[in-house]
């Protein structure tokens, strides 16, 4: 495996664990119900996806032919994962789930 | 033709002929009474040209295998005995079809009557005609069966209907111990055909299974044959139309007990417990009948108890085991087929003519029908054993043998005396039907008036009374040469000298004769004070006894399904738990102590933690298993968990089909859980919940003492086995797939059979229900107006295809890698569930095949196609064929005839999957059409 294929593979890696840290984080942290949907949506999409992708480089490079179960995979994701979100929210919606009413600025104060 | 291929003819036609007279009825009653007749004569005609052979002292033997490992084969033997009751058969059923055509009423159309008589003609032939001992006891129960139909021919009377379930439960029960005793008696003898058994006797008779084959084999003989006490279903059988007594209750059936005696005589006969059950029976029931039927004011209750009499002196002849008192035996099952067979038609002729059976009113019929009366008064004769008549000479028979039997040396008195004590009562009843029925007076208030029958209505009666004349005075002549054979055949053996004469001189059984005649003419002068003493006797009535023991038989079996099946599943499942916990605590401690546990695999963090993951959720399902939905959330835990267990150990395709199960059961139970209230009622007591609580836990650690005892003990399995056949012997590397479809295929086979009952009992249970949806939630809000997302309904449209494509790929490579038709199908369900989620019921019933139990009837042909296709190659079931192809894209995939296999079980997996989801999906369309 040459040194380009496994740079490439490492930053997706590093990319995909990045958001799912970040998608973790915010599901935590965040305030309420709808803001903290973002979180694993982001984490799901891409941080699950560069993980696959990664997967998908690393097996068309290292074996005979292209890898194309991770490319199935990422089209299930991209198709699932924001309807799933698109549901939970107009399910809280639907059950008029509280909202945060202060703003939140950028700065994170 | 060979002679013994006439022989399988004989049955073929009896049966296959049977049907004759219900096609012929539309046609008018005569034809179908011409078919009956026209079966029987061709049974003789095919029978005639075997009568030669038999006569000169052959048997015909003929054998096709039918299921030889169980030793059952299709092999008949004709010799005397079998050609002696085969001509007792068809001759008396040719007669009988005769009376019958006149006997029953005219609106009757007899297709059905005769029909049945055929039926029991053709099993009697049957009966009769076996070589081998088990296709005897098919044919005895056919006879059990055809005569059951035949007593309850008036269908529509209740005394009809429970006299044949009285005869049927005692014939059919002892049918049964028959069959016991013949497997039995097959065990020791080493074969079932009658040649090896007869041979075998003397081993037979010191084998220590002897006793307990004789009793059972003789309770069939003595339940057919009406023995004491099992008598009491004869009398009551007279409820069926007279030509069915004659044929079947007094000629041919009843005498099928005795056959058995008779024809197993060799073998079974020669101890001293033969001797004193079947002669201690035959000589109680040839006396307690016969006092009864002197009783009887019903004459046709007087020949059903003298029926059972004279059975009981057959019986009692057998049982003397002398070899001269088997061929009286045999003597008089001819002697009595022909007199009583005529007696009973000539009653059914008075019965017929005056409308009733009861001798205080029938009196004086002589001068209303003068012919009938001479016929019957020659019968009765012959019954009473007056001499010129062939009951004369078989009773003479049998006073001789019981005078100076060898048995009975201290008191040699015992046995004639006995004997005389019969003759004495069987005169007295044969006086009181000549004398109450033909004479005494004038007829009382009868219902008809009384006239001679019409002409071939009498002919019968009187070719039978010839007969009984012509064997009375002419013996040597006419019955002599098939009385020889027969005797023989019973016997196996030479004869003893015998001679068949009216007058033997003046000795002791002449004697006794005179007495029993001189005693039964002044039993009959005394009879108004006997009758007055009966009267005051308790009398007991073998119906209402039945009909009690009947009763409480099923009441007491209602009880006690009530108490054990009150439709509560908690007991079910706790009587389940104490029985599987009372079974594994006495296995666990009556095992020898077990070599100490070996811990093959040392614990990690990473399952420690999933274990305890596991504990959890299954506990949040006890705490919250009245917040269904909460519930179900914590069994979806449960079931991730133990996918990754099965991940953790390397077993990919349970994980994978564990996943699938999962999805389609928690989607399958929020739909249905629609419908229930979203919590339940908290009902049962502490107590309940102590108990169950106990019993749950007990059941809990002897689960898992159980699993620990297994993990841990050291032994071989057949794993390896399977791991190194997979691909020499199944033609595919993923050894799991190829044990479902290949080496355990028939299990596989069982297990989608199951599979597609439950399907199909879901639909059942289903179909027709409405059940009302809620229509808010828990806190009283309305469900949301938009039914079907349209951003749902769009984006999973095309994840259909998908779906599909990964499905197909799961399938092809099963064979290889994990995958195989029942995860194939189960992702093929969820995506269908998918799109019936998406956008509704109406959406995908539009779109989904309606039939849908035909596509599982289709996976189940596959499945078991293929299986039986292997025959065709003369491999055994399920053998399976195999070989690989490469394709683009896809790679080699394995193309077995296991792969049609496989898609049998996913095409059962779909439709189940499918059927509960449309059945469910309906309900909802239900509630949907309504707001």
């Amino acid at each position: 495996m040459n040194l380009v294929i496994e740079f490439v593979v490492a930053s997706l890696i590093l990319l995909g664990a990045a958001f799912a840290l970040l998608g973790s984080v915010g599901l935590a942290r965040l305030p309420d119900f709808f803001t903290r949907l973002h979180g694993p949506t982001k984490a799901t999409t891409l941080g699950v996806g560069a993980m696959v992708l990664a997967s998908a480089v690393y097996f068309t490079a290292t074996q005979q032919g292209f890898s194309l179960h991770e490319i199935a995979v990422m089209v299930f994701l991209f198709i699932t994962a924001p309807v799933s979100a698109h549901l939970l929210a107009k399910a809280a919606l639907h059950r008029s789930a509280p909202e945060c009413s202060e703003e939140i600025d950028d700065a994170g104060k | 033709m060979e002679p013994v291929h006439l022989l399988i003819a004989i049955i073929i036609v009896a049966f296959a002929a049977s049907p004759l007279p219900l096609l012929l009825q539309r046609c008018g009653r005569g034809y179908a009474a011409l078919a009956a007749a026209l079966v029987m004569a061709a049974c003789l005609t095919v029978l005639a040209p075997l009568v030669a052979p038999v006569m000169g002292g052959t048997t015909l033997l003929a054998s096709f295998a039918w299921l030889p490992d169980w030793g059952l084969a299709l092999s008949f033997r004709l010799d005397g005995l079998s050609l002696m009751f085969s001509l007792l058969i068809l001759g008396i059923g040719l007669l009988v079809t005769l009376y019958a055509y006149y006997y029953l009423p005219k609106h009757d159309t007899l297709g059905r009557f005769y029909t049945l008589l055929l039926l029991f003609m053709a099993a009697m032939l049957g009966v009769v005609l076996s070589e081998n001992l088990l296709l005897l006891v098919v044919f005895w129960e056919i006879t059990s069966l055809s005569s059951f139909l035949l007593i309850s021919y008036k269908r529509e009377s209740h005394e009809s209907r429970l006299a044949a379930r009285i005869a049927f439960a005692v014939t059919g029960g002892g049918g049964l111990a028959l069959f016991a005793g013949v497997l039995l008696l097959g065990h020791i003898a080493g074969s079932f055909e009658l040649t090896q058994v007869l041979a075998a006797g003397e081993h037979i008779r010191n084998h220590d299974l002897y006793a307990p084959m004789l009793i059972l084999v003789l309770l069939g003989a003595f339940t057919k044959s009406a023995q004491f006490p099992f008598h009491f279903w004869l009398p009551q059988a007279m409820a069926a139309p007279t030509p069915v007594s004659a044929y079947l209750h007094s000629a041919t059936m009843v005498k099928a007990g005795v056959f058995l005696l008779a024809r197993l005589h060799p073998a079974l006969a020669g101890s001293e417990l033969w001797f004193w059950v079947v002669s201690g029976t035959g000589a109680i029931t040839l006396v307690y009948a016969a006092y009864i039927a002197f009783y009887r004011y019903d004459f046709k209750g007087l020949l059903a108890y003298s029926t059972i009499s004279h059975l009981g002196l057959i019986t009692l002849l057998f049982g003397l085991d002398t070899r001269l008192s088997a061929v009286a035996g045999v003597f008089h099952i001819i002697n009595h087929a022909i007199f009583k067979a005529s007696l009973f038609m000539a009653a059914g002729i008075v019965d017929h003519e005056c409308g009733t059976r009861d001798m205080r009113r029938v009196n004086g019929l002589f001068k209303f029908m003068p012919v009938t009366a001479t016929l019957a008064i020659v019968a009765a004769g012959s019954m009473a054993g007056v001499p010129l008549l062939n009951g004369f000479l078989s009773k003479e028979m049998f006073f001789a043998e019981t005078v100076g039997h060898p048995v009975f040396d201290e008191m040699r008195w015992l046995l004639p005396a006995f004997a005389t004590l019969a003759g004495i009562l069987a005169v007295g009843y044969s006086a009181r039907f000549i004398h109450d029925v033909f004479f005494n007076g004038e007829p009382i208030d009868l219902p008809r008036q009384p006239h001679e029958p019409p002409r071939w209505m009498r002919a019968p009666v009187e070719v039978l009374v010839v007969l009984c004349l012509l064997v009375g005075i002419f013996p040597q002549w006419s019955i002599a040469p098939i009385l020889h054979v027969a005797a023989s055949a019973v016997l196996q053996q030479e004869l003893p000298a015998f001679h068949l004469a009216v007058w033997h001189g003046f000795n002791a059984p002449f004697l006794m004769s005179l007495v029993a005649l001189g005693g039964g003419i002044t039993l009959y002068a005394l009879r108004h004070p006997l009758y007055a003493f009966y009267e005051r006797l308790p009398s007991v009535h073998a119906s209402i006894v039945f009909e009690r023991f009947h009763n409480g038989l099923a009441g007491f079996s209602a009880a006690l399904v009530n108490r054990l099946d009150n439709a509560s599943l908690q007991r079910y499942l706790a009587l389940f738990f104490t029985f599987v916990l009372a079974l594994g605590g006495w296995a666990w401690f009556s095992a020898p102590a077990s070599p100490l546990p070996v811990v093959t695999q040392p614990a990690d963090a990473a399952s420690i933690v999933a274990l305890l993951m596991l504990a959890l959720a299954a506990a949040g399902v006890v705490v919250l298993h009245r917040q269904r939905l909460a519930a179900i959330v914590f069994a979806s835990v449960i079931g991730l968990i133990v996918a990754l267990t099965f991940v953790r150990f390397s077993a990919p395709d349970l994980a994978l089909t564990q996943l699938a199960v999962e999805v389609v059961s928690i989607v399958l139970l929020l739909l249905a859980l629609h419908y229930l209230p979203p919590a339940s009622p908290a009902e049962d007591s502490m107590q309940r919940i102590m108990r169950d609580a106990a019993l749950a836990s007990a059941a809990g650690v002897g689960l898992g003492a159980a699993a620990y005892a297994m993990l841990t003990s050291p032994f071989e399995t057949i794993s390896n086995f399977y791991l190194a056949q997979s691909v020499p012997g199944g033609g595919g590397s993923n050894a799991v797939n190829v044990i479902l479809v290949d080496f355990r295929g028939f299990d596989t086979l069982g297990e989608i059979t199951v599979l597609a009952m439950v399907g199909l009992a879901a639909h059942a249970l289903l179909d027709k229900l409405i059940l009302q949806a809620p229509t808010h939630d828990a806190d009283g809000r309305l469900w949301a107006r938009e039914r079907h997302p349209l951003f749902l309904q769009m984006l999973m449209r095309p994840l259909l295809p998908l779906a599909l494509m990964v499905s197909v790929f799961i399938f092809l490579r099963g064979h290889n890698l994990p995958g195989g038709g029942f995860v194939a199908g189960l992702v093929t369900g969820v995506a269908l569930i998918l799109q019936y989620l998406a956008s509704g019921i109406g959406f995908a019933a539009a779109r989904l095949p309606q039939r849908l139990p035909l596509f599982l009837a289709a996976g189940l042909a596959a499945a078991a196609g293929i299986g039986a296709l292997s025959w065709l190659f003369g491999f055994p079931f399920l053998t399976t064929a195999h070989g690989h192809i490469t394709l683009p894209l896809i790679g080699e995939i394995e193309l077995a005839s296991a792969l049609v296999f496989d898609l049998g079980v996913y095409l059962v997996v779909v439709s189940v999957v499918l059927m509960v989801l449309a059945e469910l999906g309906k309900l909802s369309l239900y509630h949907e059409e309504k707001t």
